[in-house]
């Protein structure tokens, strides 16, 4: 079997495990409601700070919202995919799924890139359904319209950074997954502290620059930032489309380094995991 | 002590400390549970701040506070009568002479027990660190946030029911319910702010929403003087009282009702993992 | 040396079942059954009783061996009559239980014993109060389990092999202590037994452990104290010791011995495993299709077949449908066939009511043309039972229903 039949097997997997225990449609519907939701749930604290506040004009308003909808449903997209590989894992030992594909002949990188991948078809899917509809009802309830481009270009633009970001998620994904083999209980912690980090480090709120030196340099650093300024720059009347190609090259190359970093720290944890005997320990 | 009173009372006393056990056996639950809820109070902290809204860093520090609780209600409340049944604990209880009420409150209690020492974490990073709460009212605050605290709680043992009928889609409901009901309580805004008359009369049919409109009133003021009118206020906690003893009774009822249906299909014992 | 009669009965089996026992002539004594004389399920059809059935025995010259006849004065614990259960299912309604009858008695270990979706479990469910009865009545100590399941709680436990249920973050003491608590036991009680019952079952030392941290072995032994810490006079055990080791399954065994002997409990076990059922039932029902087939005394039941069981080994394995008329000669009750993969023969094991049936069975044999390379005649297991009563042995019965 060869590594692309382990991870298109893999990816079939991860579809069933999210939508085979109910019809397409409902499985989707569900996977939407939490983004809109926490999309909704920023800008709403924007419109209330922009309402009794003292910094937003009502002409920055419409823009401020738009670089919330994005940044909010494009951090929910990160983080829905990312920590795949640490659920397949947590799982995967909880079933015994794990150490039968540990010791299949293509072990488990292609295994866990596959889930990963089906992970991030179905978050694209909910992502652009839920900025959709965020746009939708935010725009009914300020009562404003938000400056969006929405032409072929920049949508398939858009459509590139999202590719082009699979290599800094899949990266953290293995980077937790090597963690995830270790843990005996709490697997779910380390993610659930990243996705928050990434929350204010990844500028999908408001820009890094808020933060103090030298927080502000970490959030200038990571992939998953440049991404969405490279989102926001085609999508939004803020950059140019030399500015996406820039943003787009350092998340290229940030997420290459990642995705380099995640699979040597997964191989080295999988390695001690066998030597301490921990590959098949249950989690529970 | 008449001795179904005392079969009840063990019983919750029992349940209550099974939860607590298990969370304060292990220290690491606190730093692990404040993690999350910490983070995006920060994050919508910032936000506040940006906005030139400083009074805002107090309702994205309470937010994080009060959805740790609904974290708590839905996820180890009405999930964990499902995982209970998954792991055949659940007809234990069944054969038990145990009530299924007495079990319910035991695992409220205990979950508020448990979630306390995270919640209290969160409240006193953010007064520290970012915004005192101005009010002279904390019995009132007391009052306000136990009443909230037992409709919450109320609500997941309504939705333990439910959720015994979903089984394993639990998870799944719940990851749908728990942004789009705290988006909707306003934990993190004042809802009075933002959503218009009609939609703000919608959302008091949850008990969250009641609790958070409440808790913000009596906690922070927009209004530059601190001074609150507390008409809103005593309209919440009668809106609690009235959802936590409705809810409670629902969810003994519906207990019963999926207990006796559950015996008849025969799906009380049935395990899907 | 406390083992030692459980150790005894369990070897005996062990020695018996499979060992070159040669032809004795007691088994001639035995009475003979005719094929249709002994399907129980017919009569069990016509709506009787197990009373019947036992009439049935003696009519049929059966001659019990029971040391266990105290338990007939007794006082009835469990008592089922025409028990029916359906489900719905995807392809229609299933019968799990088809019009069961029972009584166990006080102070009795009492085996429900068949394949894989025989109905076992589905009766243990309706018993302990999990699970409404299509029709039928069952009562446990004097109570309708379906009417008073409030009356019935207090005095029953229940635990199962596939359980294995605690909180993973408790110990095992507090997850005992827990569950005594839903008996309303005062804790002093509560912890006095759960000392007592582990320290007969070797849990002592592992008490204060974690659930988490325990080996299956640990926690079903947990499992097995939990069933017995509210002092219950009904126990329902589903497999208890499916899948553990021969020593844990054995101390488990002893002390559900002890208890029912030394207590006065019913211990209801429902399992599939023969060996258990001979070491510790004081009766057994064989159950298949929903059906109760036979319900006596394990030695009783295998000595009322009349003859040893004859096994021929031959080269190479015959194939099913060449076995098939075997069934039809006279004196066949059923057979079960295997394969030795490691030898590469074929096994059949014939059930006979008498030496002259055996041997008109080997004669087949030789005369269909199978290389018939030994036999000889085997000492009588519960599974020669069920094999006589239904035709197939427990693995070809679970194949053929595989809900």
């Amino acid at each position: 079997m060869s590594y692309l039949s382990s991870i298109i097997a893999s990816i079939r997997v991860g579809w069933s495990r999210d939508f085979g225990w109910t019809n397409p449609f409902l499985g989707f519907s569900l996977k939407t409601i939490a983004p809109i939701a926490s999309t909704m749930t920023a800008v709403t604290v924007l419109y209330i700070g922009f309402r009794n506040g003292t910094s937003i004009s009502p002409g920055q308003f419409p823009m401020l919202l738009g670089f919330i909808l994005i940044g909010a449903t494009l951090y929910a997209h990160i983080s829905a995919y990312s920590w795949v590989p640490t659920l397949a894992i947590a799982e995967g030992k909880w079933t015994f799924v794990f150490p039968q594909v540990y010791v299949s002949p293509k072990s488990s990188p292609p295994y866990l890139a596959g889930r990963c991948l089906a992970a991030f078809a179905s978050s694209t899917v909910t992502s652009i359904a839920s900025l959709a509809v965020a746009i939708v009802i935010s725009s009914l309830l300020f009562g404003v319209t938000i400056p969006l481009i929405l032409t072929p270009l920049s949508i398939s633009l858009f459509g590139v950074a999202l590719i082009v970001n699979i290599l800094a998620s899949m990266g953290l994904g293995f980077l937790l997954g090597a963690y995830a083999i270790f843990a005996s209980k709490f697997e779910w912690a380390l993610p659930t502290y990243v996705s928050g980090l990434l929350m204010v480090f990844s500028e999908a709120l408001f820009p890094v620059s808020l933060l103090p030196h030298p927080f502000s340099d970490v959030g200038n650093v990571l992939p998953f930032t440049e991404f969405i300024r490279a989102s926001r720059a085609v999508l939004l009347p803020l950059g140019s489309v030399s500015s996406y190609f820039y943003y787009l090259a350092l998340s290229f190359i940030g997420g290459s380094i990642l995705l380099g970093l995640g699979l040597f720290a997964f191989r080295y944890a999988e390695r001690r995991a066998r030597r301490l005997g921990v590959l098949d320990r249950k989690v529970v | 002590m008449n001795p179904r009173t005392s079969l009840w009372l063990k019983t919750v006393y029992a349940r209550t400390w099974v939860r607590t056990k298990s969370i304060y056996g292990e220290p690491l639950w606190v730093a692990v549970n404040v993690g999350f809820p910490f983070f995006t109070s920060l994050a919508l902290s910032l936000l506040y701040s940006s906005a030139g809204l400083k009074a805002g860093i107090g309702f994205a520090f309470l937010g994080g506070v009060m959805v740790s609780f609904w974290g708590n209600v839905l996820w180890s409340m009405a999930s964990q009568f499902n995982w209970d049944k998954q792991q055949g604990l659940f007809e234990l209880y069944v054969t038990s002479p145990a009530p299924i009420s007495a079990i319910l409150i035991g695992m409220s209690l205990g979950g508020i027990l448990g979630t306390a020492p995270s919640a209290i974490t969160l409240a006193i990073i953010g007064w520290l660190l970012f915004a005192p709460p101005a009010t002279a009212l904390w019995p009132l605050v007391a009052l306000t946030f136990a009443l909230t605290l037992a409709s919450l709680y109320a609500m997941g043992m309504a939705l333990s029911s439910l959720y015994l009928v979903y089984g394993r889609e639990a998870d799944s409901v719940n990851e749908a319910l728990h942004e789009p009901v705290s988006f909707l309580s306003g934990v993190y805004f004042p809802s009075s702010l933002a959503f218009p008359a009609a939609l703000q009369a919608v959302v008091l049919i949850i008990p969250l929403a009641v609790g958070m409109d409440a808790l913000q009133r009596t906690l922070f003021s927009l209004n530059s003087t601190g001074a609150t009118d507390l008409t809103p206020v005593y309209r919440d906690l009668l809106l609690l009282a009235v959802m936590g003893i409705t809810l409670l009774f629902a969810a003994s009822k519906a207990l019963k009702i999926l207990e006796e249906k559950g015996r008849r299909a025969g799906t009380i014992a049935v395990r899907q993992r | 040396m406390r083992h030692r009669g459980i150790l005894a009965l369990v070897s005996f089996y062990s020695l018996t079942n499979g060992a070159e026992i040669p032809r004795h002539p007691s088994y001639r004594d035995s009475a003979i059954l005719s094929r249709p004389k002994f399907d129980y399920s017919r009569e069990r059809g016509s709506g009787g009783r197990i009373v019947k059935l036992d009439a049935g025995f003696r009519l049929l010259g059966i001659r019990r061996v029971s040391p266990f006849m105290s338990f007939r004065d007794a006082k009835s614990t469990v008592e089922v009559e025409d028990l029916r259960r359906e489900f719905k299912g995807k392809e229609g309604k299933v019968l799990a239980l088809d019009g069961v009858d029972l009584t166990v008695r006080e102070g009795e270990v009492f085996g429900v014993l068949g394949p894989n979706g025989a109905g076992k479990t589905t009766m243990i469910r309706i018993l302990s109060t999990l699970l409404l009865p299509s029709s039928g009545s069952a009562r446990v100590m004097g109570w309708d389990v379906a009417k008073h399941p409030e009356k019935v709680r207090p005095l029953i436990s229940t635990a199962s092999g596939a359980e294995r249920a605690g909180y993973d973050y408790i110990t095992a003491r507090g997850n005992l202590w827990f569950f005594s608590q839903l008996y309303g036991l005062p804790s002093k009680l509560a912890h006095g037994r759960i000392n007592e019952f582990s320290e007969m079952l070797g849990l002592t030392d592992y008490l204060d452990r974690k659930f988490y941290t325990l080996s299956t072995g640990y926690r079903q032994r947990v499992t097995v104290v939990r069933a017995f810490i509210n002092d219950p006079k009904v126990v329902f055990l589903d497999e208890p010791t499916i899948g553990l080791d021969v020593m844990t399954a054995l101390k488990i065994r002893e002390f559900l011995v002890k208890q029912a002997k030394e207590s006065g409990r019913t211990i209801l076990l429902a399992t599939h495993n023969m060996a258990e059922v001979d070491a510790i039932c004081n009766r057994v029902g064989i159950i298949d299709k929903g059906k109760i087939l036979a319900c006596d005394t394990p030695m009783a039941l295998k000595r009322s077949l009349g003859a040893p069981a004859l096994v021929m080994e031959m080269t190479p394995a015959p194939d099913s449908a060449s076995l098939e008329p075997l069934s039809k000669l006279e004196g066949v009750k059923g057979f079960t066939s295997s394969i030795d993969e490691e030898r590469g023969v074929g096994r059949v094991q014939v059930v006979v009511d008498s030496d002259e049936s055996a041997q008109g069975a080997l004669d087949f044999a030789r005369k269909s043309g199978m290389n018939l390379i030994s036999n000889w005649r085997q000492q009588t297991t519960l599974e020669e039972v069920f094999v006589a009563l239904v035709g197939r042995g427990f693995r070809e019965r679970e194949h053929e229903s595989p809900n």
